[in-house]
């Protein structure tokens, strides 16, 4: 099945690639929303496409449907704890503007 | 096949380990705070690879546990650390 | 070609484990401390011990940053002052006389070689047969399960289990005499985040099944009660944080139940073993399993309402000291 281990091996290498792009943002970038927001992105669509790949490596459909589920719970979190921390370092910034949205 | 699993972990770990430097360098603790983000989607990753690589499939369960933590970390820190500065919740 | 793998990871939690130790500010070392949590889980991995790294992971990095995270901001607040003292004193330190240094670090330095050469030692003398696994799993079908890990904790070797849950409690009781109890304070207000009460809202099943998953896959894979507890803790401490702590709204009697039971029903069930004529927790094969489950069940409950009791205590103890004191009993 050469087919399959090139796609494989190309998700694996996209995925490496989004991981790099994240971790030089964390390091690179000057301010820390910045940081957060590359940070988030590209971590999240690096694992989206190595579980891809996994999923695609190990043939068989319940692991598929297990690391599928791994990446969604993954992204749910992520997204809700990038937010997080950046309204916490808002109100860190600015402590008394804060308006309730309800 | 195996070779480049080898070789993804390896780049993934050096992710982590480069990681560490806005450990340090992170003027407030929000810097800290997202890398272990980082820890944590870069070590699902590499559990990832690895359960493939093992032909292990219990090492997804290793997987949502630590996505689970690096969760918690963040709420734990956003909810205890807001109190202190004596606003509602 | 996997040996670059081991090496690399090896490289790296020593240097993390270094690091959490050695900086000098504390937010670094918390984070510090996970990282090295999840590294340590990946090395169990690599060494083939997946229940150790479920556990290393959940409870041993997870658990104790929020509690590291948790006494952190006690030191979040004060003032700068106080934090230049604190370097002053530490920068006078070191600009003492180096030689009056020398003994302690040739302490160290022995200490760790002797370190290093026990630790060379016993891994040199690892059995040809690999120990006793083959013992293992030879007595496998009796046990009741099908996991060498899960059979000897729950059956081989419940005693000690059984401890260790005790262990636990002791940990709970402990939070208890420092702080006392103070379950039962004014009810706090639900938080009306809508993102904090959306994660709570959907993480909570989640969590939930997923542990109940991962209780009963103890039988044929990694697993089993304590990593299922580190789990359902996390709903009690996510549903605390939200503001809904869930021992409130449970009679006071029923908390001390959930807790004991764990304890309690292994040792009930030990002692009932006993009466009808066997050694200490010997379960009879064909029960075996069933008995493993129960037991399993009972006892995660039971440590995750121990541990969400004492991050709801030490929560409360350092966050209001004045609060007035209700009356207990």
């Amino acid at each position: 099945m050469m087919i399959k281990e090139i796609i494989t091996v190309i998700l694996l290498v996209v995925g490496c690639f989004f991981f790099l792009a994240g971790t030089l943002g964390v390091l690179r970038f000057p301010d820390l929303f910045s940081r957060l927001h590359a940070l988030t992105k590209a971590d999240n669509l690096g694992l989206g496409f190595i579980a891809a790949a996994m999923a695609l490596h190990i043939a068989s459909p319940w692991a598929a449907l297990k690391i599928f589920s791994i990446w969604f719970f993954t992204l749910l979190a992520s997204s809700t704890s990038c937010y997080l921390i950046a309204r916490f370092q808002k109100e860190k910034d600015q402590p008394s503007s804060r308006k309730e949205e309800e | 096949m195996d070779s480049i699993f080898i070789i993804v972990i390896v780049f993934l770990l050096l992710n982590i380990a480069l990681g560490l430097f806005r450990v340090w360098r992170g003027p407030t603790v929000s810097d800290r705070l997202l890398t272990t983000q980082l820890f944590g989607t870069t070590g699902m990753a590499i559990l990832l690879v690895l359960a493939g690589y093992l032909k292990e499939l219990t090492l997804l369960n290793v997987a949502i546990t630590f996505n689970v933590l690096a969760i918690l970390l963040v709420i734990c820190l956003f909810k205890v650390w807001k109190k202190k500065k004596g606003e509602t919740p | 070609m996997s040996i670059i793998i081991d090496i690399l990871l090896a490289i790296l939690t020593v240097y993390l484990a270094l690091q959490s130790l050695l900086v000098h500010r504390l937010t670094q070392n918390v984070f510090l401390f996970f990282a090295f949590g999840l590294a340590l889980a990946l090395a169990w991995v690599r060494l083939g011990a997946v229940d150790v790294a479920i556990t290393e992971a959940a409870i041993a990095s997870g658990f104790l940053g929020v509690l590291f995270l948790d006494a952190l901001r006690d030191f979040s607040d004060t003032s700068s002052k106080k934090w230049d003292d604190l370097e002053l004193v530490r920068n006078s330190l070191h600009s003492k006389n180096p030689k009056s240094l020398f003994l302690p670090r040739l302490a160290l330095v022995l200490g760790l070689l002797l370190f290093l050469f026990i630790s060379l030692e016993a891994i040199w003398k690892i059995p040809d047969g690999g120990g006793l696994t083959a013992a293992a799993e030879a007595m496998l079908p009796e046990s009741g399960v099908e996991h060498p890990v899960t059979a000897v904790l729950l059956n081989f070797r419940a005693y000690d289990t059984w401890l260790e849950i005790g262990v636990i409690l002791l940990g709970l009781l402990a939070v208890f005499t420092v702080g006392g109890i103070k379950i039962y304070r004014k009810p706090q207000a639900i938080t009306h985040d809508p993102l904090l009460r959306q994660v709570i809202l959907f993480s909570t099943p989640i969590l939930f099944l997923f542990g109940a998953f991962i209780l009963y896959f103890g039988k044929s894979g990694p697993g089993g009660a304590f990593q299922a507890a580190v789990l359902w803790g996390a709903i009690g401490i996510l549903l605390y944080l939200g503001g809904k702590p869930i021992f409130t709204v449970i009679p006071r009697w029923l908390l001390r139940l959930i807790l004991t039971i764990g304890l309690g029903f292994f040792l009930l069930l030990g002692f009932l073993i006993i009466a009808s004529g066997g050694a200490l927790f010997e379960y009879p094969p064909a029960y075996a399993g069933i008995l493993i489950l129960i037991v399993e069940t009972l006892a995660a409950i039971s440590i995750a309402a121990a541990l969400t009791a004492i991050f709801a205590n030490l929560n409360q103890m350092t966050e209001e000291p004045k609060e007035s004191n209700q009356p207990i009993e």
